[in-house]
Order: C-alpha cells, then sequence, then structure tokens
C-alpha cells in the first residue's frame, strides 16, 4: 500500500468533528467515491472523531490517500492517549456505552468501512485505523 | 477610560495580575527595562513626531493601508492616538492599566478593519525607527540595550494586539453562528396540528439542545399533533444525530404528538441500517411530500382533489 497524501488534524474540541469529516468527504468524493461510500466513510470519520474527543479526551486524525493496486482508497488514523476501553469485545459487538448514548459507533463504522482496526490499551490509548476504497476504475 | 462599545478585553482575555506576571516573565520584561525606557521619555519626546511621521509614511507609501487612512482626518486622530501609544513605551510601566491601554489600541485597529498582517509589519517599522533615533542620542552599548528593552515590551504589546484581534474574530463567529442557529430550528406550521422542522447543516450537541428546546416548545403552544422532521439538508447522520432524533421523538411523543422522519435518501438510510440504529419508533418517509401526507392521515384527513 502507498500512502499518497496525509494530513494530521488536532482532536480538541467538539468543533473537530465536522473539520475532520468535511476533509474526509471532500477526499471520498475527489477519488470519485459514490454517494454511499462517501456518507459511510464520513460518517466513520464522525463517529471516531467524536470518540477520540468525548471517551479519548482528544487526540489526532491522520487522514491518508492511499493506493494499492490501483485501487485508490481513504485511510484514517485515529490516536488518543485517553483512557482506552476496557472491554474491547463487548463495545464491538454493540449496544453499550458508559455515556448513556446509543453505544453503536465503533460496532457501526466497524461495518461501514472495507479494513477495520484496532488497539487499545488501559490507562494508555486508543489507535484505530480504518479505510474505504473506491471501485475499480472509479477515479476520472 | 473605556468606551461604551469597548467590549471587555481583560475578562475576556482573563488578564489578571496573575496572567500579567506570567506575560511579562515570558517575555522577558524586568523592572530595569522598564526604569530604563521610562528614563529615556525625554529623548521619546524629542523624536516623537517624526518617528510617528516615518510610521506613517509607510502606511501611506503602501496602497493597501492607504485605503484605510483615507481621510485626513482620521490619520489626524490616529496621529495623536499613536502618539500617546508611542509615549506609553516610555511611561516606565507594564501594569494593568497599561494592558488596558494596549487592548484598547488593538481593539481600535481590528475595529477600522487594519488586517493584522499591515499591523505587525508597522510596528516593525516602529523599532526601526526608534533603533535609529536611540543611536543617534545614545552611545552604542546604552543604545542596543534601550533597544532590547524596547523591543520586549514591543513584543509584549503586540501580543496583546493580536490577542484582541482572536477575540473579536471569536466573537464575530460565535454571533454568526447564535444567528444561524436560531434560523436554522424554523418550525414552520404547515397545516392545523402540524409542524415541519426542516434541519440544514451539522448538528452538534449545542444545537441538538436548541432544537429539542425549540421543538418541545412549538409542540405544547400549537397543541400539535404531529411533528415532522425532515433531514435532507443534514450532512451527516451519524449515531449522535440518531440519539438526538430518537430523544426528541421520545418526549414529542410524552406531549401526545408523532414524529415523522422525511428527506432520507437512500444513502443515508443505508449508513443508518448499517450503524445499528433502531429508528422503527418514528414514522419514516424518504420524500417530504408523502410525510405530509402521513401526517394528514394520522390526523384522519386527506388531501382530494377538488371536485369540478
Ligand atoms: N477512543 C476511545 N477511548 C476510550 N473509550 C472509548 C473510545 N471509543 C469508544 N470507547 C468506549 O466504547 C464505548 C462505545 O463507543 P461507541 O460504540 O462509539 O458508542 P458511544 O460513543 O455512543 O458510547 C464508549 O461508551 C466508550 O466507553
Ligand atoms: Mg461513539
Amino acid at each position: 500500500m502507498i500512502v499518497l497524501e496525509t494530513c494530521a488534524l488536532p482532536i480538541d474540541s467538539e468543533d473537530d468533528v465536522v473539520r475532520v469529516r468535511t476533509r474526509v468527504r471532500d477526499l471520498a468524493q475527489r477519488l470519485g467515491f459514490d454517494a454511499f461510500a462517501v456518507a459511510a466513510i464520513s460518517t466513520a470519520a464522525s463517529e471516531l472523531t467524536r470518540n477520540a474527543w468525548v471517551h479519548g479526551h482528544g487526540g489526532t486524525a491522520t487522514v491518508e490517500e492511499v493506493e494499492e493496486g490501483g485501487r485508490h482508497g481513504v485511510r484514517l488514523q485515529f490516536h488518543d492517549a485517553g483512557p482506552g476501553i476496557a472491554d474491547l469485545p463487548r463495545v464491538l459487538k454493540g449496544g453499550f456505552s458508559t455515556r448513556r448514548s446509543l453505544g453503536l459507533g465503533l460496532s457501526g463504522t466497524r461495518r461501514l468501512v472495507d479494513d477495520f482496526e484496532i488497539e487499545s490499551q488501559c490507562g494508555v490509548g486508543t489507535h484505530i485505523v480504518v479505510a474505504k476504497w473506491a471501485r475499480f476504475g472509479a477515479r476520472t | 477610560m473605556r468606551s461604551e462599545s469597548q467590549p471587555d478585553y481583560m475578562r475576556r482575555l482573563k488578564l489578571d495580575a496573575d496572567e500579567l506576571a506570567n506575560r511579562r516573565r515570558f517575555f522577558g520584561i524586568t523592572q530595569e527595562d522598564l526604569e530604563r525606557l521610562g528614563a529615556l521619555r525625554p529623548v521619546a519626546e524629542r523624536h516623537m513626531t517624526s518617528i510617528i511621521a516615518g510610521f506613517y509614511d509607510l502606511l501611506l507609501e503602501h496602497p493597501r493601508t492607504r485605503e484605510f487612512l483615507g481621510d485626513p482626518q482620521l490619520v489626524n486622530r490616529l496621529q495623536r492616538a499613536q502618539q500617546s501609544y508611542f509615549l506609553g513605551l516610555f511611561d516606565g510601566r507594564c501594569d494593568l492599566a497599561y494592558v488596558e491601554d494596549r487592548l484598547r489600541v488593538g481593539h481600535v485597529h481590528e475595529r477600522v478593519g487594519l488586517p493584522l498582517k499591515w499591523y505587525l509589519g508597522a510596528y516593525n517599522r516602529y523599532l526601526q525607527l526608534s533603533a535609529a533615533a536611540l543611536r543617534k542620542e545614545l552611545p552604542l552599548a546604552e543604545a542596543q540595550l534601550a533597544e532590547a528593552s524596547l523591543q520586549r515590551l514591543v513584543f509584549f504589546d503586540l501580543a496583546l494586539a493580536v490577542d484582541t484581534y482572536v477575540a473579536a474574530q471569536i466573537e464575530t463567529v460565535a454571533r454568526h453562528r447564535a444567528a444561524v442557529d436560531e434560523l436554522s430550528t424554523p418550525v414552520i406550521r404547515v397545516f392545523d396540528r402540524v409542524l415541519l422542522l426542516p434541519l440544514v447543516g451539522t448538528i452538534d450537541s449545542a444545537r441538538a439542545q436548541g432544537i429539542m428546546e425549540t421543538v418541545l416548545k412549538r409542540v405544547s403552544d400549537q397543541e400539535a399533533k404531529v411533528m415532522i422532521i425532515d433531514i435532507a439538508g443534514v450532512a451527516v447522520v451519524d449515531t449522535q444525530v440518531a440519539d438526538h432524533l430518537l430523544r426528541a421523538t421520545a418526549a414529542v411523543r410524552l406531549l401526545g404528538a408523532s414524529t415523522i422522519l422525511t428527506g432520507i435518501s437512500p444513502q443515508v438510510a443505508r449508513t443508518v441500517v448499517e450503524l445499528g440504529v433502531d429508528i422503527s419508533a418514528m414514522h419514516t418517509r424518504s420524500r417530504l411530500a408523502d410525510g405530509i401526507e402521513l401526517a394528514l392521515s394520522l390526523l384522519g384527513r386527506k388531501i382530494t382533489a377538488a371536485a369540478s
């Protein structure tokens, strides 16, 4: 996989949710993603940025344009040095929240993207990498 | 002395004795600096007129800054303000009153719309002109010490000027935001007991709060039976937006009304399903027109063609 372009954005207020996802949406559109893929990766960006802010007390989002085997994609990385996720399997099952919200952000994001990796350690922080790929020949 | 319209930057920038001490330490302004500059006040007074003239030459020879100084009367007034500003550097003090005075200078320039870049560039000219004057008057070693002291104080002033600019911008944004928020919860009465709320843009926690309040108030004031929420203009429907919509629906139901969600694009519908959010508590229709028809049928009415 080749990284063609990368941009690191700080997450230190709720406004950054919009900032990050606007950037993601622009990139996805530029790469010729279809309407659902654009909505999917923008929504994923929204969920993960908000989690890094609300649960992880802030961090960074990295928005990358990547290419593999002639296909273009958007890869997003989220880092925070927050409390980490204690019971990852439970969170990934969905419907669990420590904040009385829906608890569907992580589990739902996983279904919206093509690649999903998460590393989280209690007291250390959380690192999430997701990617969504354009269909072959999408880019004009 | 503060003019009526000047915002309270001292409070907004949390400029109290503590913050002042912090800034002075950071910029390296010592009592010695202030005394040195205070002692140079007679020198400053002698050169003031030519330094300020040189400063305005820069502003007037540059076409972009000349625009801001079109009115000779304004130039006159600014020059007088400039004199008191300039002499202030040689007052031998850097206390809260001094800070307040500096904030006022920043505010005045921000208000006439002078871009920060010109402001900073002009300060640089100030330093050059002052340095030249000091070298004319003092032995080199002394002049250099004075220049260093002056530079520290001018940088201190610059930080305050930048702060007023930033604070003014933040305030402008907040004002616009409040205006947009107000505009963006326009609850429309489409029919007796049927309300419509077209949502546009981004729904963050603060805005969701406002929307919830407006919706509940209107539903109860107008004894509405149906609340249609159209989300065609909402950029992204994530779990938080869904959560807010569900909460609004639950609250509206407590008031005896139902909620219809309309304007759902195919990609939003699919995203919401993938997220696993259960929105079955709301009636949903993809088009607003269908939502209105459903609302009427919930009230036991329907739209028919007029008999000819
Ligand atoms: N970056 C993070 N740092 C720490 N905890 C997290 C993070 N992201 C998610 N979590 C934990 O996982 C739970 C589920 O997250 P999510 O599925 O997004 O739902 P919600 O945000 O509605 O709680 C959160 O309530 C929180 O306890
Ligand atoms: Mg979440």
